[in-house]
C-alpha cells in the first residue's frame, strides 16, 4: 500500500491506520460471520456515508467465501493425512533366514503439518491380514460418518 | 556348565563347544529349511550312532518353526502395524472463525518397532478417508491378480 502511486500524497501513518482499521473490521466481520446489515449498521455508527458503506459491503460480499476458508484454516490440529502410497513385495530370503516366501505391504501415509509445512511421512510395514484389519477399521469410520450425516 | 561337567566328567570347554556346535547345526538347518533327507545326509558324515542321528533329526523337526520365527525377527525392518483407533470429530468454532461445521476423523495409529510401541495421532477429512480406503483396497486386491499368483506359484 505504501508503494501505491495513487496514495502517495497521503501521510503514511494515516495510511497505516486506515489499513489496520479496515483489516480489523474485515477480519472481525469474517470471524463472527456477520451479515451485511450488521456490517452496515456498524459502519453507520462509525459515521461513514452511504456510498462508502455500499462499496465496502459489495467488496466484502465478493471475498467473503475466500475469507472464511482462510480463517477456518488457521489453527492447530494433529498432523493431517493427505495421501497414501503403498508397495507390495514378496519376501524370498534374508541373510538370517532363507525361503521366507511371504507377501508384505509397505504403506506410507503422506502427512502435512499446517504449522511448519514440513512433510513427516509415516511409513510402516504390514502383512495382508494386518492391512485387512486397517482397511476394515477405516471402513467402520466411514460408515459412522455416513450415518452421522444422515441424522 | 559346571553342573554338566560334574555329571559327565568332561571339560567345560568341550561342553561349550558341544553346545555351540549344536546351536550352529540347528540354526543353519532351520535357516535353509532343509528337508529331512538332507539333514540326515549332512549329519551322517559326523559319524555318530544311528540313535544319536535320530535324536538330532527329531530335535531339528521339533524346533525349526520356532527357530525360524526368531531368525525372522533379525531381518532389517520398518515399524510394523499393530492397530488403529479412530474417532469422529466436528469442529464447531475456533479462535479465528465462529459457527463452523467441519467434520474430521482423528486416528491413533499403533506401531511396533523393535519391541517399542509407538502411537501416532493423525487426522484426516472425510473425502481423504474415502480415498485412503479405495487405495488400500486396491493394494489388497493386488495379491489376487494373475501376475502375483504366477510369481507365488513359481517361487516355491
Amino acid at each position: 500500500i505504501l508503494d501505491d502511486p495513487d496514495l502517495k500524497d497521503i501521510d503514511p501513518t494515516v495510511l497505516k491506520h486506515c489499513h489496520a482499521a479496515a483489516a480489523t473490521c474485515i477480519l472481525e466481520a469474517g470471524k463472527q460471520k456477520a451479515d451485511l446489515s450488521a456490517i452496515s449498521t456498524c459502519l453507520e455508527d462509525c459515521k461513514l456515508d452511504k456510498e462508502r458503506i455500499e462499496q465496502f459491503c459489495t467488496e466484502y460480499q465478493k471475498n467473503k467465501d475466500a475469507l472464511e476458508i482462510l480463517l477456518g484454516s488457521i489453527g492447530r490440529s494433529p498432523l493431517h493425512i493427505t495421501d497414501v502410497s503403498w508397495r507390495l513385495e514378496y519376501q524370498i530370503k534374508s541373510n538370517q533366514l532363507h525361503k521366507t516366501y511371504q507377501p508384505s505391504y509397505l504403506v506410507t501415509l503422506n502427512v502435512e503439518n499446517s504449522d511448519s509445512g514440513s512433510h513427516p511421512d509415516v511409513s510402516f510395514s504390514c502383512t495382508m491380514e494386518q492391512l485387512q484389519d486397517l482397511v476394515g477399521k477405516l471402513k467402520d469410520a466411514a460408515k459412522s460418518l455416513e450415518r452421522a450425516t444422515q441424522m | 556348565c559346571a553342573f554338566l561337567k560334574g555329571k559327565l566328567n568332561v571339560a567345560v570347554d568341550t561342553i561349550q563347544h558341544g553346545v555351540e556346535g549344536l546351536m550352529y547345526l540347528l540354526t543353519e538347518s532351520s535357516k535353509l529349511m532343509i528337508s529331512e533327507l538332507d539333514f540326515q545326509d549332512s549329519i551322517h558324515v559326523l559319524g555318530f550312532s544311528d540313535e544319536l542321528n535320530k535324536l538330532l533329526l527329531q530335535l531339528y523337526l521339533d524346533n525349526r518353526r520356532e527357530i525360524r520365527s526368531i531368525l525372522g525377527e533379525l531381518a532389517p525392518k520398518l515399524p510394523s502395524y499393530h492397530s488403529l483407533e479412530w474417532r469422529l470429530d466436528v469442529q464447531l468454532a475456533s479462535r479465528s472463525l465462529r459457527q463452523q461445521i467441519k467434520p474430521a476423523v482423528t486416528l491413533k495409529l499403533h506401531l511396533n518397532q523393535n519391541e517399542d510401541q509407538t502411537a501416532r495421532v493423525l487426522q484426516t477429512d472425510p473425502s481423504t478417508l474415502l480415498h485412503l480406503i479405495q487405495q488400500l483396497e486396491q493394494a489388497l486386491g493386488e495379491m489376487k491378480t494373475n501376475h502375483c499368483r504366477r510369481i507365488v506359484r513359481n517361487m516355491k
